[in-house]
């Protein structure tokens, strides 16, 4: 083997070597086989139900696969399929592909986007606050948005069929204000922190108040499904909508993992390496929040996936953020999934907000962690 | 307030004399024979109204070493950060190699000038040698892999450090003196011509003060690297640097070679001790003997 010489130019040869990490691959390994699992078990069953391979053989169909038709209808939408000369029209599918494509498949997609965008949106907070508590939600975007959705749904009705839109929005204006407020010259995490802790409070507090206005318990379920994050009813459309975005936050978050493990070394040391970190630091959360409010346009706010993957990750893999941006890629998918398999089928025909599950696994799971490790997932 | 503290002492004393003259003239630039660097009319604090520094000068001489010395709070560790352009000038410029530094761009900077502050923490699991890489930072752009100039500069800071045997290890398993010469090698790859060391050799062992000063000399001895460093310790200050600078209360009291500058007058005046001064082949040995308890 020429790897034997370790003098010379092994290291450039090794660009990619950390990817061959046995922890990293077992992890993505492991991740990538609950996700698949995850995803069978939620195509097979439900109202219509089949068995396993049926629905194997319906994710595999080969009418699907090899009418390109088809799938670009399904990702980009009819319009843009249609403008690029691709068409399904004369193409019979079955009735358990159609069930499998157009209604079941895409809501395992979104869940595995929104776990991916949470988790890996979770990381980068932590290594901008330097706090390992941090969540996508540290500052402000969550309460932003929960506001935003709450006027919408209660006071601004009739603009429900953007709800989506503005609640990311919401969530992104929230992660401004709470910057304008921590900047003095400039920030610190601890500031960050703070002005997160006084606009949630704030944006919390009028959310609870808009409760008390809705005067139809259909408002008030439709309001709590988005504010704890649910699943329920997405379909290509939603596909559509968070894919573009999470490649481009999982691009970006890739590319700075370099700047996130000098971001780690310590604000003195960092901008002593040459680094402006004031703008490092707001290009990272930018980064972050864009992921987050990606997730939150198509399941709503989704809690504990974002602070406990990177975690788990963590623990697995070290504090190198190269190798934990593309485990998260691969664990965040894998619990969401999983927890929206309880979601859907557990108490079916009703089903749960999926924030409720990830809540539900997340919370013993922590505690696990806490029990089993001296210093949690230490930055 | 006393604007220029100039006086008696330094001009006297002064080798490393601070008079108007701009080090453009003379900047050679490279590393030939070390960066030109100096300060002029520095005014720097955390809050404009009472500046630490107020209005000092100081000319760090090329390719040599400089300690700052001085009692707590006497204002080394503040001016290393202004001329380091970490803490920003209320007033007065700092010059590297002919151009005045907050006018460099950030990573421009720090590929001419390295400072390693005094606590420096580091994340959880990160090897010795991945820390190092680190130091590469201001020369690589933003999306560069690393180059082969890279690893050439890693190794040779590895080396320079002694850290060789340790460069698989995880940083948070050594001990403090190992972990400082972690940091020292990780400053060493930035490759700079000049390197700012806060307190260095703070909470270190002996053995590991030792390997800090070591590396300290080697730096003026073989790289021709201009060296400012803060030290506690007067006698190291005394035996490993060319020009000792003494400060007391953001005011330079003394400034020039060892031998003239560390003086039972200067002890009793800027660190309040009543000390015996012997030379020896190794510089002044201080021997403290009480403190004083009188205002000087």
């Amino acid at each position: 083997m020429a790897g034997e010489d370790r003098v010379g130019r092994s290291t450039r040869l090794e660009r990619f070597a950390w990817l061959a990490d046995t922890r990293l691959l077992t992890l993505a390994l492991a991740s990538t086989l609950i996700v698949v699992v995850a995803g069978l078990v939620q195509v097979s069953f439900g109202a219509y139900s089949m068995s396993l391979a049926e629905a194997w053989r319906a994710v595999f169909d080969p009418t699907v696969w090899t009418n390109p038709g088809v799938v670009a209808e399904l990702l980009l939408g009819d319009g843009l399929a249609a403008t690029l000369g691709l068409s399904s029209a004369g193409i019979e599918l079955s009735r358990e592909t159609l069930i499998v494509w157009n209604i079941r498949l895409p809501r395992v997609l979104v869940g595995a986007f929104v776990g991916m965008n949470l988790a890996v949106s979770g990381a980068i907070f932590q290594a901008v606050t330097r706090n390992e508590l941090a969540s996508p939600f540290i500052l402000g975007v969550s309460s932003g948005a929960g506001l935003a959705i709450l006027l919408t749904l209660v006071v601004f009705s009739g603009l429900s069929t953007l709800l989506p839109v503005i609640a990311s929005v919401g969530g992104a204006l929230a992660f401004l204000l709470v910057y304008a407020i921590a900047w003095k010259g400039g920030t610190s995490p601890v500031r960050l922190v703070l002005a997160g802790v006084i606009v949630g409070t704030v944006c919390n507090s009028l959310q609870t108040g808009i409760f008390f206005f809705a005067d139809d318990i259909g408002v008030v379920q439709n309001a709590i499904a988005w504010t704890t994050g649910s699943l329920t009813g997405t379909d290509w459309r939603q596909v559509r909508m968070v894919l573009p975005w999470t490649v481009v936050a999982m691009g970006l978050a890739l590319v700075s993992s370099r700047q996130l493990n000098v971001l780690l070394l310590g604000e003195r040391t960092a901008s002593a390496l040459g680094m402006s970190v004031e703008k490092v630091r707001f290009a990272l959360s930018g980064v972050a929040v864009l992921a987050a409010a990606a997730s939150i346009a198509v399941a709503g706010i989704v809690g504990f996936v974002g602070l406990i993957v990177p975690h788990v990750v963590r623990n697995v893999v070290g504090s190198d953020y190269k190798r934990l941006v593309v485990g998260c890629l691969f664990a965040g998918p894998a619990l969401l999934v999983a927890a929206d398999v309880g979601a859907r089928l557990a108490l079916s025909p009703v089903q749960l907000p999926v924030g409720i599950v990830t809540g539900l696994v997340g919370g013993p799971y922590f505690l696990y962690l806490m029990r089993k490790t001296e210093q949690l997932g230490e930055i | 307030m006393v604007k220029h503290v100039n006086t008696n002492l330094n001009t006297r004393l002064g080798t490393a004399v601070s008079k108007r003259t701009t080090p453009t003239a003379d900047a050679t630039g490279g590393s030939g024979a070390g960066a030109t660097f100096a300060g002029e009319d520095l005014v720097i604090g955390y809050s404009k109204d009472d500046p630490v520094i107020d209005g000092e000068s100081l000319v760090v001489p090329p390719g040599e070493v400089t300690a700052l010395v001085g009692p707590n709070g006497s204002g080394k560790s503040t001016l290393l950060k202004g001329l380091a352009d970490q803490l920003a000038l209320d007033g007065g410029s700092v010059v590297l190699d002919g151009r005045e530094i907050h006018q460099l761009g950030a990573k421009e900077l720090a590929r001419k000038l390295g400072l390693l502050s005094q606590e420096n923490v580091s994340p959880g699991s990160i090897s010795v040698e991945e820390l190092v890489y680190h130091g590469r930072y201001p020369h690589r752009g933003f999306f560069d892999s690393v180059g082969e100039e890279d690893e050439c500069a890693v190794r040779d800071a590895i080396s320079l450090a002694g850290v060789d045997h340790l460069h698989e290890r995880e940083v948070s398993s050594l001990s403090g003196g190992q972990k400082q010469l972690v940091w020292i090698a990780m400053v060493l790859a930035q490759d700079t011509d000049v390197l700012l060391l806060d307190e260095p050799t703070t909470f270190l062992d002996m053995h590991h003060q030792l390997e800090v000063m070591e590396i300290v000399r080697t730096l003026r001895e073989d790289r021709e690297i201009t060296v400012v460093l803060v030290l506690h310790d007067i006698e190291q200050a005394a035996r490993y640097a060319d020009h000792v600078v003494a400060l007391k209360g953001g005011e330079i009291q003394a400034r020039g070679a060892p031998e003239e500058v560390v003086t039972e007058e200067l002890l009793a005046a800027v660190f309040g001790i009543d000390a015996e001064v012997e030379l020896t082949d190794r510089g002044p040995r201080v021997t403290p003997i009480r403190a004083c308890h009188h205002d000087p």
